[in-house]
């Protein structure tokens, strides 16, 4: 695994003016990714992880402080060149799949790269490329409507994933999941992470999710409260670790113990 | 309380609500200003036969409040899909049925109340400016003046209450019958494009309605020159010909066309795979809106043009068919005294400033009349037109009838010379003067005559004489009737030629310009403006229609656009999208209506052109129909695209 830097947040700040009360959803933050890694961003509700993803992903502006892209301060980003920003270097999943129902599974995957002007004739080979490694290539003609959770969330993997994005962010892709569907697919974003290379950052709530990740950072209330490493721990011990940082910032899954 | 809420629903539902909100203010403004028009005193007066005119007014607006009971029980519909979330919550929270029927009544009863009289104050406008318009067809002095008509209001007020009396108490079944789990959870499916082994059936359909269309307008065209009264045989057959062609085709092609985009690489370039989709996932529904709407739009395109155009050429022609105020005329050898009582008896009722009579002369040989120079010289100072000269060895030709005029100038080409009486008379320039002075019995039989030298017709019989007179302010509607009682009531004694008997028929014949003028605008005025009412209520329903459909869709639109922005689609694109989608389903529907339309106009062209006086008239109406229809149109595209977008876009970083 290579140990160039891909992203690098730097005392990021975000806040929320209410007509005179100001909320801070970010107090300040800062942290990098290295190329190929798979990091987990846990924390309760409210705790900043999503607008720590938000900002991340140029849907929201932070307030202050630089994040940086495989070298470009996303911050600095003028408006026109967002989207094309966004559409060449970031792959999304979503809690909610965020699949357009009135397009096939195929037709789906198909959109990122013809945003990007992939010449037609390519289109299809890489569409039927992906579904293969993702085993979704027997569902390719079928509606979003037409298919489960699992299979929806796998054909959203494969939208991030085929445009080689340099970096992969992922907000509660298990959120909507049963937890057979959620096993399959953290494995398959756990291989997409090491056998396709990709960098992923996959913000969730819940351990046993975090637990596929190479590094967890927790954060509460806009702070990063603590980091943990998997390095060489199995899984399990890896996930008990999680549940201990947990029970510490009090909350979360620890009450329930 | 109810109020309250309801308020406060009118204002957060106002996106659902302004299409409603317009098309009924249109709806009450055309209805009350027709109406207003058809009771003015001021319209009623202007001729004998114009009380029709508000007859017919009257009998459209039952048709309108029929075709607007059907707009406004779709808006309801609409607007009831659009918020079965909302009422299914009121339900949950305990709210009685009853109760959100009440709800939904007051909110309904605020948005009537208010544009009805928005668009009564917008109807008063109207009415002067559609008064205007008639005062100059009958060329009466007019200035803007704003009035109001009681009784226009009281019948626009009934026929409202008719109208969204059945729209409403449709929506209230539909609540009372709806159950909460329907209203909560809305199937969110989409329609699947049929299987393609049906591609070719398809194809097959839209084949055959183009042959259907191609038959109708065959059809239509041989009917509208037949003369007898299987001619309606054939327009009817025209007419249902062309609407299931249009039909059959808006069922299918679209599909049709999908598919095909689909199959080619075509959809992988930039954006089409999103507006494909977009367009596919709604395209057996819109497929159907699309016909009707089509359907609609021929419809009033057709009785827009068809109205103006034949009112405008009833117009045109008259002026021409009445080229003098008074004129009588009788295929008999008469003398020109016996004429003088019937001068005095015309000057009793309107003074004649000055009066002329002379004789057609028969040519043996040929069929035309010959007319005397110094006659025709009269006629047209009479006219203001110039004199002309002409050698006594000379003829010239005067026709003002097109349909002629080829065949007399093929007819001279053949043979440039006349003879006359063993005088051989020349026509060097090939001389005919087209100037509209000589219709009906006047000067030419057949719309046509040969101008001679005295000396010449001096030389000819003379078995057909013409009066023609000039009036004073150009004489009253009421002389021809009393012209004709006059000439058979026994006291007028016409005297005749020497030696001449009188034929066993004679052919006598009275026009009066102020009756045939009035008379004929009446028919102009009642033919057009029926046409236009009906008309705009017609595109009125249909761009409703088409706007709603777009509406009732923003929600799924909303998270799809969400989506593209999300993976990187820019907003630029995404409003280039929003334009795309939305003028495919607003123009689509309008590419048979313009065909059907320039057909329409061509044939009209060249039917009838021949028998319209006025030149420019058919692409002048032509152009005013596509006119209106486009401020229209395009007034709805614009209010939906606004809609579309500021609930697409809304709360975008």
């Amino acid at each position: 695994m290579s140990m160039r830097e891909i992203l690098r947040i730097d005392h990021i700040q975000k806040y929320y003016d209410n007509s005179g009360n100001i909320t801070k959803a970010i107090k300040d933050i800062s942290f990098s990714v290295q190329e190929g890694e798979f990091v987990g961003i846990m924390g309760a509700s409210g705790s900043g992880k999503t607008t720590l993803l938000n900002c991340i992903s140029t849907i929201d502006r932070a307030s202050a402080g630089h994040i940086y892209l495989a070298g470009t301060d996303v911050t600095e980003i003028k408006e026109k060149e967002i989207a094309r920003f966004r559409r060449e270097n970031l792959g999304f999943v979503f809690q909610d799949f965020n699949l357009l129902d009135t397009l096939t599974v195929s037709e789906n995957i198909a959109l990122t790269l013809t945003i990007n002007h992939v010449s037609p004739e390519q289109v299809s080979g890489l569409v039927h490329k992906i579904a293969v490694t993702l085993d979704i290539a027997d569902i390719l003609e079928k509606y979003p409507y037409q298919i489960s959770g699992g299979q929806k969330q796998r054909c959203a993997c494969a939208r991030a994933l085929i445009n080689k994005p340099k970096l992969i962010l992922a907000d509660e892709p298990t959120g909507a999941l049963d937890s057979h569907s959620s096993q399959v697919l953290l494995s398959t974003i756990q291989s997409i992470n090491t056998e396709l290379g990709a960098t992923i950052l996959m913000v969730t709530h819940d351990a046993f999710s975090a637990s596929h990740a190479s590094r967890i950072l927790f954060l509460r209330d806009g702070e990063i409260f603590g980091e943990i490493l998997k390095e060489h721990d199995t899984r399990r011990v890896f996930f008990e670790k999680t549940l201990d940082v947990l029970t510490k910032i009090g909350g979360g899954v620890g009450d329930v113990f | 309380m109810y109020f309250k809420l309801a308020r406060r629903n009118i204002k957060r539902s106002a996106k659902d609500y302004v299409i409603y909100f317009i098309t009924i203010i249109f709806i009450v403004m055309i209805m009350y200003s027709f109406l207003a028009l058809g009771f003015s005193a001021d319209i009623i007066s202007i001729s004998e036969n114009m009380p029709i005119f508000t007859t017919y007014i009257i009998a459209l607006s039952v048709i309108v409040t029929l075709i607007s009971s059907f707009i406004v029980s779709y808006a309801v519909g609409f607007m009831l899909k659009q918020r079965k979330k909302e009422f299914a919550i009121y339900e949950l929270l305990g709210m009685e049925v009853g109760a959100i029927q009440k709800l939904f009544l007051i909110e309904n009863a605020v948005i009537g109340v208010l544009a009805f009289l928005i668009g009564l104050a917008a109807g008063t406008m109207l009415v002067g400016i559609l008064t205007q318009i008639v005062k100059n067809i009958f060329d009466i002095p007019h200035s803007y003046r704003v009035s109001f008509s009681i009784k226009a209001l009281l019948l626009s007020f009934v026929f409202f209450m008719l109208m969204y009396g059945a729209g409403l108490a449709r929506s209230i079944r539909i609540i009372r019958q709806k159950k909460t789990v329907d209203l909560l959870y809305d199937s969110r499916k989409n329609e699947v494009i049929s299987k393609q082994g049906r591609t070719s059936l398809r194809l097959a359909l839209v084949i055959f309605s183009v042959f259907a269309i191609g038959t109708g307008i065959f059809l239509g065209g041989y009917g509208l020159t037949m003369q007898t009264n299987s001619a309606w045989g054939y327009l009817i057959g025209s007419i249902i010909l062309l609407l299931a062609g249009v039909y059959v085709i808006y069922r299918n092609f679209p599909i049709m066309l999908i598919t095909y985009a689909k199959r080619k690489n075509l959809k992988y370039s930039e954006c089409n795979l999103f507006y494909l989709g977009q367009i596919g996932h709604r395209v057996q529904s819109s497929g159907r809106m699309m016909a009707i709407t089509a359907i609609l739009l021929t419809i009033s395109l057709m009785t827009m043009f068809i109205g103006l155009v034949t009112g405008a050429g009833y117009k045109a022609n008259m002026e021409t068919y009445y080229p003098y105020d008074a004129g009588v005329a009788f295929d008999a050898p008469f003398t020109k005294n016996s004429f003088d009582g019937l001068i005095s008896f015309v000057d009793e009722k309107c003074p004649v400033q000055e009066e002329i009579v002379f004789y057609l002369h028969d040519v043996d040989g040929y069929s035309i009349d010959a007319l005397a120079l110094s006659d025709y010289n009269a006629l047209r100072s009479m006219l203001g037109l110039e004199t002309v000269e002409l050698p006594d060895d000379e003829y010239l030709v005067h026709c003002d009838t097109w349909t002629h005029i080829e065949s007399i100038r093929a007819a001279m080409n053949k043979q440039p010379d006349v003879t006359i009486m063993d005088a051989t008379l020349k026509n060097p320039q090939a001389r005919i003067n087209e100037e509209a002075m000589e219709q009906f019995q006047m000067a030419g039989t057949n719309g046509y005559v040969l101008i001679v030298a005295d000396t010449i017709a001096a030389m000819l019989p003379a078995n057909k004489i013409r009066v023609v007179m000039k009036l004073e302010n150009g004489g009253i509607p009421e002389l021809r009737s009393e012209i004709r009682r006059y000439l058979n009531s026994g006291q007028w004694h016409p005297e005749l030629q020497a030696g001449e008997i009188l034929p066993e028929h004679v052919t006598m014949g009275v026009t009066v310009k102020a009756w045939g003028l009035s008379n004929s605008l009446t028919s102009f005025t009642s033919i057009s403006f029926c046409g236009l009412y009906l008309s705009i209520v017609f595109i009125l329903l249909s761009c409703s229609i088409l706007a709603f459909e777009q509406l009732s869709a923003l929600d799924i639109n909303r998270r799809n656009y969400q989506i593209i922005d999300k993976i990187g689609v820019s907003r630029q694109m995404q409003q280039k999208l929003v334009h795309r989608e939305l003028s495919t389903f607003f123009f689509i529907p309008l590419v048979l209506p313009i065909i059907v339309m320039a057909v329409l106009m061509f044939g009209a062209q060249r039917l009838y052109s021949a028998y319209v006086y006025q030149k420019g008239i058919i692409p002048l109406y032509g152009f005013a129909t596509i006119t209106i229809f486009a401020i229209l149109y395009s007034a709805y595209y614009v209010v939906t695209c606004h809609l579309f977008k500021s609930n697409i876009f809304m709360n975008k970083t």
